[in-house]
This record gives structure tokens, sequence and C-alpha cells, in this order.
């Protein structure tokens, strides 16, 4: 039997699938059936490790969550920021050890749902294992625009991108308008996202700020020259492919 | 081997511009600049602006003081990439 708010919880997957992809009635009510575990972590918690084998998928219903692996000296890269309707560690299904680690950014409320119970959806709906494997392809490409940003863009490019990218993320999925959304990373991790030093990325929000392109106050990253920031950080958002492309 | 400083200003294009030279004898090894109020609890601090050589990092460390600092390049010419275990303030 599936409670009135697990289903609810599985309208945030909906909802992110259908950013990128349709769903028939039947589809859509399959993903709402997928049985799950909500749980509520704390900031900077991880979810699942590097060589870890898990047996579930972690939905994120609330909150933001980052990808990372640690080298020595403490070094830190970040590979992606997620937020709501993302399930970040999908290739647990089918690449059983984790080759880095999932995290929590904020206090995030997330849903596990069984490794058995998304191969019996896809098994039976194979649509909709190709619309996640849609959403994989997705991944890869903002994994190439990361890296154009971090082997060929300045400290000031990859910022402005960063900024773009999780605003259009949100809005696909009703977490952001007006150019206006939530943005709880400190500057360290975009450091470490970016591939930039915390004096860097000071230095570049200072600039942004004084140029009058943004106002990021209170974890509330506000645009006030999207044009301008997209031309600033060559951003074009064809590779976020969205099946109903936010305005911008 | 001995260091020896040469103030300068860096075009930062950021308030952060009373800077130094760092000469290993008569080889630039690094740029460090100072950082301004802008950095809030870290103005003050010597940044590793730039590190030629074995002192190219890609964490670039910040420094309490300028002594720190040419503690740390030195410990890195001599090779001791131990030091690096133990970068302070980053």
């Amino acid at each position: 039997m599936t409670s009135a708010s697990d289903i609810h919880s599985k309208t945030v997957l909906v909802r992110k699938l259908e950013s990128i992809a349709t769903f028939s009635d039947e589809e859509r009510q399959a993903i709402l059936s997928l049985p799950s575990q909500t749980r509520v972590l704390k900031p900077g918690q991880d979810i699942v490790r590097d060589g870890d084998t898990p047996s579930q998928c972690c939905l994120i219903l609330d909150g933001w969550a980052y990808r990372y692996k640690v080298l020595g000296e403490g070094r830190r890269q970040i590979f992606s920021f997620h937020i709501a309707g993302d399930i970040p560690d999908l290739q647990s299904l089918h690449l059983h050890t984790m080759d880095h680690t999932l995290a929590t950014v904020t206090e995030a409320t997330v849903a596990f749902i069984p490794h058995q119970s998304m191969r019996e959806l896809t098994m039976r709906y194979p649509s909709v294992g190709a619309v996640l494997w849609r959403d994989t392809l997705v991944d890869a490409a903002i994994f190439r625009e990361w890296m154009i940003g971090i082997g060929r863009k300045s400290a000031f490019g990859r910022i402005a991108h960063l900024f773009c990218e999780m605003y259009l993320k949100l809005e696909s999925v009703g977490l952001a308008s007006d150019h206006r959304c939530p943005l709880p990373m400190t500057q360290v991790d975009i450091g470490d996202a970016l591939g930039l030093s915390n004096v860097h990325v000071n230095r570049v929000l200072q600039e942004l700020r004084g140029k009058g392109l943004i106002t990021l106050r209170s974890n509330t990253l506000v645009i006030h020259a999207w044009d301008e920031m997209i031309q600033a950080s060559e951003f074009d958002p064809t590779y976020l492919h969205f099946e109903q492309r936010a305005a911008g | 081997m001995s260091l020896h400083l040469q103030r300068v200003r860096v075009a930062t294009t950021s308030p952060d511009t009373e800077s130094r030279l760092v000469f290993a004898d008569d080889f630039l090894v690094a740029v460090l600049v100072q950082l301004s109020d802008d950095h809030e609890d870290d103005a003050g601090m010597w940044f590793l602006e730039v590190g030629f050589g074995r002192l190219d990092h890609p964490m670039p460390p910040k420094f309490a003081n300028l002594d720190e600092a040419q503690d740390w390049i030195e410990q890195r010419l001599a090779g001791n990439q131990a030091s690096s275990t133990a970068i302070p303030a980053l």
C-alpha cells in the first residue's frame, strides 16, 4: 500500500523528469507508485560513499546535495550540485560500486527507492527506462559543460555559468522564478566545484556585485542582468535539453 | 639559497593590490598578494597568487604573515613535500 505522502514524494521525481520528457498517465502512475523510504538528513552528511555498493537510489525531495571526491592533502573536487527531483546516484543501478561520494549541502529530505523496484519499473515500462537514460545523458552533457569551464574559462566565466545553470535547473522544476533562486552553497563549495581558490571566488562575487549583475545575500541569488551574464559566461542552455525550455 | 622580497602592486581587478615578488637567489619563484578587507576574516593575510615550479599548487595557501609565507616557500623549494600536509590557513 502506497501512502499519500509516499506518492507526493514521487511527484517531485515526475516533475523533474517531465522537464526533459513526457509520460502517459499509466507511466506517471507507475512512477508515483514506486515504494520508498523518506529520511531527513543534516547538512554536510554523506548519503552514499565512495566504495559503497548500495541497493537503493536516493531521490532528493527537498534541499541540495552534491557529488564529490577527496584527494590527498584534503583536496576536494565537487562534480555536481543537485536539487529536488534529482536522483544523483541513479548510476548505482548499473554501476554497483560507487566511485565518488554523494552528500547533502543543506538539510535535505530524501526518499530511498530500492534498486529492485527501479528495475521492475524500467522492465515493465521501457519508455520510463528511456527517460531515465535521457536524464543520465543530460547529466553527462552537464559534465561536458563543467569540463569546458574548468579547462577553458576564466574564474568569472565559470561562476557566472554555474549561476545561470543552477537558476534554470531550479526554474525548470518550479523552484525559482523572476531570476531569483536559492543558492545555499558556500564560497568554498563553489571553489571546489570550479577549481578555484576561495580568494578568487570572493573576488569574482565582488566583481559580479560591483557591476550590478547579481545580488547574493542570505543564500538567495538574484540575477539582475541575465543577458549580460549569459554573454559573459558563454552560456547556451541547449545542453540542459529541457523539453519545454525555460524562458531564461 | 636566500629569499628576498620586492614590493610591487598587482592588478588583480580587486582591491587586493599590495604584493611582493619573491625571489630565491635571482629566480622569481612566487607572487604573494595581501588580502583586502573584501575578504573579511582573511583580510590582511598573504595569498599565494602565483607559485612557479615547486611552488605551483592546486590549492594555493594563505599565510598569516610574510614570515610564515617565506617558511613555507623555503620548505617547498628544499623539496620537503611533507610540508604540504601542513599548509596553514587553507
